[in-house]
């Protein structure tokens, strides 16, 4: 939802500008560090940021921060509240200590995430620049393509990919990022056809420029804003579907810990104990809210005149 | 181009869509392992649990499907049973056909939605005329604020808190299942906050950019009172754009049963949908997944039916989609 919305806010109000003059000079300001400054400016966003950097490295540290491992079991704790000795959020069922399983259900999510929006983007890119650059039969071939993906939800077609592809973190990589890639394709499709068109392309093209120098050098770059902007909002709606898949018993085999399977026991558990289904839906929520902020920041800094919020 | 045709091509697009998503699903299913019509893997009991009606299932199957079927007849078996209404038995749940769980449901999925989006618009079209009456004051920004955190988080994370707040906190709603009434409340209340953040925001652009209208201005002017020049004229005209949202919203909304149905432990079509998954109960997984595009498909048409009843313009551009996602 939030990625579709991302785009529609885009193409909506976002131009895609004129090429920004490069001055290599002193003085030289270019769209990068413009946006940087307008990004930081962007008291939320920014703060989201540095939340979500602690949250990559703790991540990436997960087994030198996490007191215990995420199988280690404390039989003689089992279902311990939050505050008991050695366990600060205290344990599950299986006595296993919750916050060291949540910061490796962290590390599940991100990679996931990450990587599920690295395999949509290059899709997306090479694609949609092909389809956008040629036109003819390879535009028809991804429209027809992106129509049928378009009409075929994509939590459904996730699930079939996770049922045929079995519960691995690379299976739900593929998955959510084979569903997501379709709208970033229409949209670095759109892009290159509008700017295929602009003076500066036809002047390279007339100076004997290859069209893939033209793609590559002269039209993608001008591309990326837009596109930064709808994948940093496909990120926390990757995590969202992990952890999603994760509920329905369609995320990474157990015992690695995912918020979303987290979040479903915890909910079974929930008048014995509630601490199991606090922990992970709070830090859940947090990181998703971290994430769209910080997507909110970047549409705010690619397009300072579109619509706060 | 008459609306005969329009209607004719857009029922032509949707078959086809239809069909395309058939066979991906189809083709993406035999490659998991254990295939399509494996009998011999219901005769082992592999996804039949319990191992209830094995032989009369194998039977079922057999006698649908044949032995040594190939695929692409395989497909041609099941197309034809759908078309029909009859997609034969489902494995995990012995004795039942796949049709017949989608009838008994699909209604308790519809129940859901259809609250949800009238509680959304309930809370929404207030939310966003007050944001937009008192623009870029600090209501405003806080309203919106709260919206934001509505569209942002997942409903079934919203149906985790409140399961903490009412059934584990508050005790005051079941966390879960469904026996009665009070089991609806949960879900709907879940399913709506998401659909209204997003109406909210619609609701306060659309009615901001009316209230800059100049038959507002004039009706203002004529000395009509505020209320009934806001009610009457403004919040009106600026209702019509819901419309465009209305397609993705469904599709949202339908997502959104899958997993609150999951987590709340609701016998609606998604959590039979999540089940057959789970369990590789292919046939009901093909059923369930077809239904769902076929709804998902449906709605839009009608949509895009309504937005061109309003808006003529629509239909002479042809096609005009809001295929969401």
């Amino acid at each position: 939802m939030t990625a579709t919305e991302g785009v529609e806010a885009v193409v909506g109000t976002m131009s895609t500008g004129e090429p920004e003059p490069i001055e290599r000079g002193t003085t030289a300001r270019g769209p990068w560090s413009r946006a940087w400054s307008r990004f930081r400016k962007h008291r939320l966003a920014f703060g989201s940021l540095i939340f979500c950097a602690l949250l990559i490295l703790t991540a990436l540290a997960a087994p030198l921060i996490a007191p215990y491992g995420y199988e280690e079991t404390d039989i003689q704790h089992k279902l311990a509240g939050p505050g008991a000795p050695g366990h600060l959020l205290g344990t599950d069922l299986l006595g296993r200590d919750i916050l060291s399983r949540l910061i490796y259900g962290l590390q599940t999510a991100l990679t996931v995430a990450f990587g599920a929006e690295l395999t949509a983007l290059v899709l997306a890119l090479a694609i949609g620049l092909l389809a956008g650059y040629l036109g003819g039969r390879v535009e028809s071939l991804l429209m027809a393509f992106t129509d049928v993906m378009y009409a075929f939800p994509s939590y459904l077609f996730a699930v079939v990919m996770v049922t045929v592809l079995g519960r691995s973190i690379f299976a739900l990589v593929v998955a959510i990022g084979i569903a997501s890639w379709v709208t970033q394709a229409r949209l670095v499709r759109a892009q290159v056809m509008t700017l295929k068109e602009r003076e500066y392309v036809e002047a390279a093209r007339s100076m004997g420029a290859k069209g893939s120098t033209i793609a590559i050098r002269y039209i993608l770059p001008n591309a990326i804003g837009p596109i930064l902007v709808t994948t940093s909002f496909a990120i926390p709606a990757a995590i969202a579907a992990e952890a999603g898949l994760a509920l329905l018993g369609l995320g990474v085999q157990p015992p690695t810990p995912s918020w979303g399977a987290m979040i479903s026991e915890g909910s079974r558990y929930l008048l014995a104990a509630p601490h199991m289904l606090v922990a992970p839906a709070v830090l859940f929520a947090l990181t998703l809210l971290a994430f769209t902020w910080i997507g909110d920041g970047v549409r705010d800094a690619f397009d300072p005149s579109g619509e706060q919020r | 181009m008459g609306l005969a045709v329009y209607l004719g091509k857009r029922a032509v697009r949707l078959v086809l869509s239809l069909i395309a998503v058939s066979i991906l699903t189809f083709t993406l299913l035999q490659l998991a392992p254990g295939n399509f019509a494996d009998l011999q893997r219901v005769n082992s009991g592999a996804t039949n649990f319990g191992g209830v009606g094995t032989e009369s299932m194998v039977g079922e199957l057999e006698s649908r499907y044949g032995a040594d079927v190939p695929v692409w007849k395989q497909y041609l078996i099941f197309m034809k049973g759908a078309v029909v209404w009859d997609f034969g038995p489902s494995y995990k749940y012995a004795s039942r056909n796949v049709q017949d769980i989608i009838s008994e449901a699909f209604p308790v999925s519809a129940t859901l939605a259809l609250l949800a989006v009238l509680l959304a618009l309930l809370i929404a079209v207030p939310i966003g005329v007050f944001a937009a009456l008192r623009q870029n004051t600090k209501t405003d920004h806080a309203t919106m604020f709260a919206v934001t955190l509505g569209h942002a988080l997942p409903s079934y994370l919203t149906a985790a808190f409140m399961i903490l707040l009412f059934s584990a906190t508050l005790k005051l709603l079941p966390s879960g299942g469904w026996n009665g009434p009070e089991d609806l409340i949960l879900p709907v209340l879940a399913l709506s906050l998401g659909p209204a953040a997003v109406l909210a925001r619609y609701v306060r652009s659309s009615m901001l950019e009316t209230l800059r209208e100049e038959y507002v201005t004039a009706a203002l002017a004529k000395g009509g009172p505020r209320r009934t020049v806001i009610i009457r004229h403004a919040l009106r005209n600026s209702l019509i754009p819901l419309v465009t949202v209305a397609g993705p919203l469904l599709a949202a909304l339908m997502t959104g049963t899958v997993f609150v149905e999951a987590l709340l432990r609701i016998p609606g079509l998604g959590l039979y949908f999540a089940n057959a998954a789970a369990s590789r109960d292919m046939p009901l997984l093909m059923g369930t997944a077809m239904f769902f595009a076929l709804i998902l498909m449906v709605t839009n048409l009608v949509v895009d039916l309504i937005y061109g009843l309003l808006d003529p313009r629509i239909r002479t551009v042809g096609g005009g989609s809001h295929d969401g996602h």
